[in-house]
């Protein structure tokens, strides 16, 4: 027998499905490749809007490529079962580069603005949208910590883009640190997962531990040390505190994009990890996760009164969000992940123009994120006004907006899982929260303060409005967003 | 589509005056107020009485993952409500002064103000009228915010927010309990209110839902909210602020409390703490009221006095407590505006609202005193007048459940004369103290309380009229 008999058969077309169950990152691969050769080679003064429009059509690519496979193919296992193109994965690919895209909207005034290097900023957040595109399709613990670590080493560096800014340097330092902090709990859990189950494949763990009693401490060790690490990643309590001094300390641009982006491939990974490897430990996580919920609901939503940094407030406001979303992925099921995905998808949305407009206000020195800076808002750009209401609005769960659909979704899963002390306890703390977005809102119609034109780039204009016009649409017709979010949760909606 | 566009016009209208050049605002506002009031009022004209059920249905699958129902009607309950709603709009807009800053905003705000409450009168469909009843704050709050008086209307505002917002967000604990609970996944409400939850579940749920709407309401001891607020309100917004949004409360006791719980009892009975707290409330407002020296004060608490009588009447569980109820709603939502306009232009020509430091004025501005005296005597609920025979009725009805309650509820009939006359007669008459007015009522503002007027003689002398097509809970066969 020679030597390349006894090989597994790799041939082209294996090759090809193997590559066509990944495509939306694939494609995204290429371009971000062919966005750092346009770096090298153009002249100096054409290169940032080159790659930005690189940057942009790859994106736009991607996106296309996940809705035409969502639309027209069957996903499935690829690389022997290390990834998935199934439609969980490419409800976050959707979801990943629509961020990206609006990302790129808003940073390209930004780093002119402030005179950063925009090439590389670009380049960095498609690396870091393929690290949370790869943690969507990951069916295997290590395939799931690659993508942990694609999208976190990229934030890194682009927290601390803001070379000359020394609250950005803390920020990446302290983001580094506490990152890969969580990294390595992560890591720890994962290999005691590993001996316990005796495979990285997280379907086959599933096989493995059916029969393994709960109280097999390898296991219940495993689960509490991801949950400490996963915890970290989408900042919930009692983990949360590099969130704040994260996100004030980074571009405001990066922030926007990592108080979605980094939440939701962290909660796509907690759901291919827990419910997907570990559906007969339910109790054991959902206990853990029931703690984290209610601790981040009350910490976030408490501790976010009293700031006076709009981006500290946000990071705050977010805590607290990450606990509502935890109820939908404690609840399970088909109900409760679809509202994860609802609440994800449209979370982009209300956070991320909230961070859109305070943006607008940078100036060259650095970012204007104090609550005072938005005095006078509704004169100064008064279609800016208009749409900060509205994300205030629709994070505070107003109805019309999208937040009141997304909570009433979460909310009547956890009722139906039986964790209504859980909602209660939600919706006590959802009082709390109108008081500070309502906060935010004083300064935006305060009609006693300087009124020179606040401008924005078309670019960004058109990010934040259609942000602001999605956030009130999804929710006047959710049905659509919701099939396609409990099409996406069906890989693990069973009953 | 004609219940929907009794919503949808005021609100598509008020974005639309929002954005426009202030000196059309008034004017495209009176047009869109009464064209919904026309819309409005021809429902009201066609709708077939003995009818017991929703009529004018328009059903249409909102969020069908959930069984949630784009689902609008109109029945004996809500009709008068619905139209009270659009008349009350109408004069508000007239009564918003042109000189106004930012007129357009404001007239474009009070129709979506508006256009939330007639929401949550015509939904029939839980979770849409949950979306009504929280949509309605957002206006409400900019309205008393950017408009406000006095010193610090953005306290005022976040306090009536924040105390509306921790009822009626419970209040979604129950909207989902119900679906979850009742174990037939429907928020509808005609078929909620056919299958009721066990009792210790109906108890639990009955006091968020009670919760929401007696803060809204207000009822004792949840009311406080209500004296900043009605202090900071622009006098065009208590016109529907006061006269409509209220009766959402009350509305909501009537359309689901009472019907979807017919047997909330656990730890107590809810059955009778919510007529001892609406007897409170009765006495309590009325001894506040004696209390105050602001006049519009006085009338803030005569408003929770006389809203402890339309929950009694609707807790009376009977047909004709439920009716005077209804009955009363109509009555306190006519004189109310009708006391705050008074009031209003009373200190706009004295520059004070302090009775004590009024007398006097009734020679110097006889027209005004002499509407005035018919207003005030609806309010103390003089026979012949609207509001007698509404709190008639509802301490008939409460006679009928347990005398005593309606022995102390008619003491608040007693007080109600000696906080209004005393103002009444400490402002008009006796020997002139004061600033001297600088003029009588306009013909405008004549021409503007009118109809109300007319409404007080007509309904306190034919009340039948209006009763004949009013169900009670109970003709409706809403529960059991």
């Amino acid at each position: 027998m020679t030597l390349a008999a006894a090989l597994p058969t790799y041939g082209w077309s294996q090759a090809l499905a193997d590559l066509g169950q990944i495509s939306p990152i694939a494609t995204l691969v290429g371009f971000m490749l062919f966005a750092i050769v346009a770096d090298l080679v153009l002249p100096r003064q054409r290169r940032s809007g080159v790659v930005a429009m690189i940057a942009v059509t790859g994106l736009a690519y991607s996106l296309g490529t996940a809705v035409y496979r969502w639309l027209y193919t069957q996903g499935g296992p690829a690389y022997s079962g290390m990834a998935t193109g199934d439609s969980f994965a490419l409800f976050f690919d959707v979801l990943f580069a629509s961020l990206g895209i609006l990302t790129v909207a808003i940073s390209h005034s930004y780093l002119q603005k402030r005179g950063m290097r925009e090439g590389e900023f670009h380049i960095l957040m498609l690396g870091s949208i393929i690290g949370m595109m790869v943690l969507a399709s990951a069916t295997s613990l290590v395939t799931v910590f690659l993508g942990l670590e694609l999208l976190s080493i990229a934030l890194y560096i682009a927290s601390g883009f803001a070379r000359d800014d020394d609250r950005s340097q803390e920020a990446a330092a302290k983001y580094l640190l506490v990152g890969g902090f969580a990294s390595a709990f992560v890591l720890y859990g994962m290999a005691l997962v590993y001996g316990a189950a005796g495979t990285t494949l997280i379907p086959d763990i599933a096989k493995q531990v059916a029969g393994t009693a709960a109280s097999n401490p390898l296991l219940t060790l495993g689960i509490v040390l991801m949950g400490v690490g996963f915890a970290f990643k989408v900042s919930a309590a009692p983990f949360h505190m590099w969130t704040p001094d994260v996100y004030q300390g980074a571009p405001i641009p990066v922030t926007a994009f990592m108080s979605v982006g980094t939440k939701a491939a962290a909660f796509a990974m907690i759901v291919r990890v827990f419910a997907g490897g570990l559906p007969h430990l339910a109790p054991e996580w959902q206990a853990l996760l029931a703690f984290v919920a209610a601790t981040s609901m009350v910490v976030g939503n408490l501790m976010a009164i009293t700031q006076s940094s709009l981006k500290r407030l946000l990071a705050y406001s977010g805590i607290a969000q990450a606990g509502y979303v935890l109820i939908g992925v404690i609840a399970g099921g088909k109900i409760g992940l679809a509202a994860v995905l609802y609440y994800l998808f449209v979370y982009m949305f209300m956070n991320f123009g909230a961070f859109a407009v305070v943006t607008l206000l940078a100036g060259p020195d650095g970012d204007r994120d104090r609550l005072s800076d938005l005095n006078g808002l509704y004169r100064r750009n008064w279609p800016m006004a208009v749409l900060m209401t509205i994300f205030m609005l629709s994070l505070a769960g107003f109805p019309p907006t999208v937040g009141f659909f997304g909570k009433l979704f979460l909310f009547t899963a956890g009722v139906s899982a039986g964790y209504t002390w859980l909602v209660v306890l939600a919706l006590i703390m959802s009082v709390v929260s109108v008081y500070y977005y309502v906060r935010v809102l004083v300064p935006v119609w305060s009609t006693t303060a300087r009124a020179e034109p606040l401008r924005a780039s078309p670019s960004s204009t058109l990010a934040i409005a259609l942000s602001g016009v999605l956030s009130v649409a999804l929710g006047l017709y959710p049905t659509t967003l919701l099939i396609a979010a409990q099409f996406g949760a069906l890989p693990y909606g069973g009953p | 589509m004609t219940l929907t566009a009794i919503w949808l016009l005021p609100l598509v209208g008020g974005i639309l005056i929002a954005f426009i050049p202030p000196r059309f605002a008034k004017w495209l506002g009176v047009v869109v107020a009464l064209v919904t009031l026309g819309i409005a009022g021809g429902v009201a004209l066609a709708f077939a009485p003995g009818y017991h059920g929703y009529q004018f249905t328009e059903q249409v699958p909102w969020i069908p993952q959930l069984h949630v129902f784009y689902h609008l009607g109109v029945d004996g309950i809500s009709i008068w409500l619905v139209v009270l709603n659009a008349l009350l709009t109408v004069i508000a807009v007239l009564a918003t002064p042109l000189t106004m800053r930012n007129v357009n905003r404001f007239i474009g705000l009070m129709l979506a103000m508006s256009a939330g409450m007639a929401g949550v009168f015509l939904a029939v469909d839980l979770v849409l009228f949950y979306v009504f009843w929280e949509a309605m704050l957002i206006p409400a709050y900019f309205l008393l915010w950017l408009f406000g008086e006095g010193e610090r209307p953005a306290r005022a505002a976040i306090k009536f927010v924040l105390f509306t917002l921790a009822g009626s967000l419970l209040m979604l604990v129950g909207v989902i309990g119900e679906y979850v609970f009742t174990g037939q996944q429907t928020f509808d409400l005609a078929k909620l209110a056919t299958i009721a939850p066990s009792a210790n579940i109906q108890f639990g749920l009955f006091f968020v839902f009670a919760l929401a709407f007696a803060i809204k309401t207000p009822l004792f001891p949840l009311h406080s909210w209500l004296p900043s607020a009605y202090l900071a309100a622009p006098t065009p917004m208590l016109v529907t602020f006061a006269g409509v949004m209220g009766k959402a409360g009350a509305y909501g006791f009537l359309r689901i409390a009472v019907p979807l719980f017919p047997n909330p009892v656990g730890w107590w009975d809810w059955r009778w703490v919510m007529p001892a707290l609406a007897v409170a409330a009765i006495i309590w407002g009325a001894l506040m009221a004696i209390a105050q020296r602001d006049m519009k004060l006085l009338v803030a608490y005569s408003s929770v006095s006389h809203m402890g009588f339309i929950v009694l009447g609707i807790f009376a569980y009977n047909v004709q407590g439920q009716q005077g109820a209804i009955l009363q709603m109509v009555n306190h939502g006519i004189i109310i505006p009708a006391l705050f306009l008074f009031v209003a232009w009373i200190a706009d020509r004295t520059g004070t609202r302090d009775r004590s430091a009024l007398a006097g004025l009734a020679p110097r501005m006889p027209v005004m005193a002499g509407v005035f005296t018919i207003v005030v005597l609806a309010a103390l609920g003089l026979p012949g007048l609207n509001s007698f025979v509404g709190e008639f009725m509802t301490l008939l009805g409460a006679w009928e459940r347990a005398p005593v309650l309606a022995a102390i509820g008619a003491v608040g009939l007693v007080l109600a004369p000696v906080y209004m006359l005393r103002m009444f007669q400490g402002a008009m008459y006796g020997e002139p103290v004061g600033p001297r007015p600088s003029g009588d009522i306009q013909a405008g503002q004549l021409a503007l309380v009118t109809p109300l007027i007319v409404l007080m003689f007509a309904i306190g002398l034919y009340p039948y009229a209006l009763t004949q097509l009013m169900t009670s809970v109970a003709q409706a066969g809403l529960y059991r």
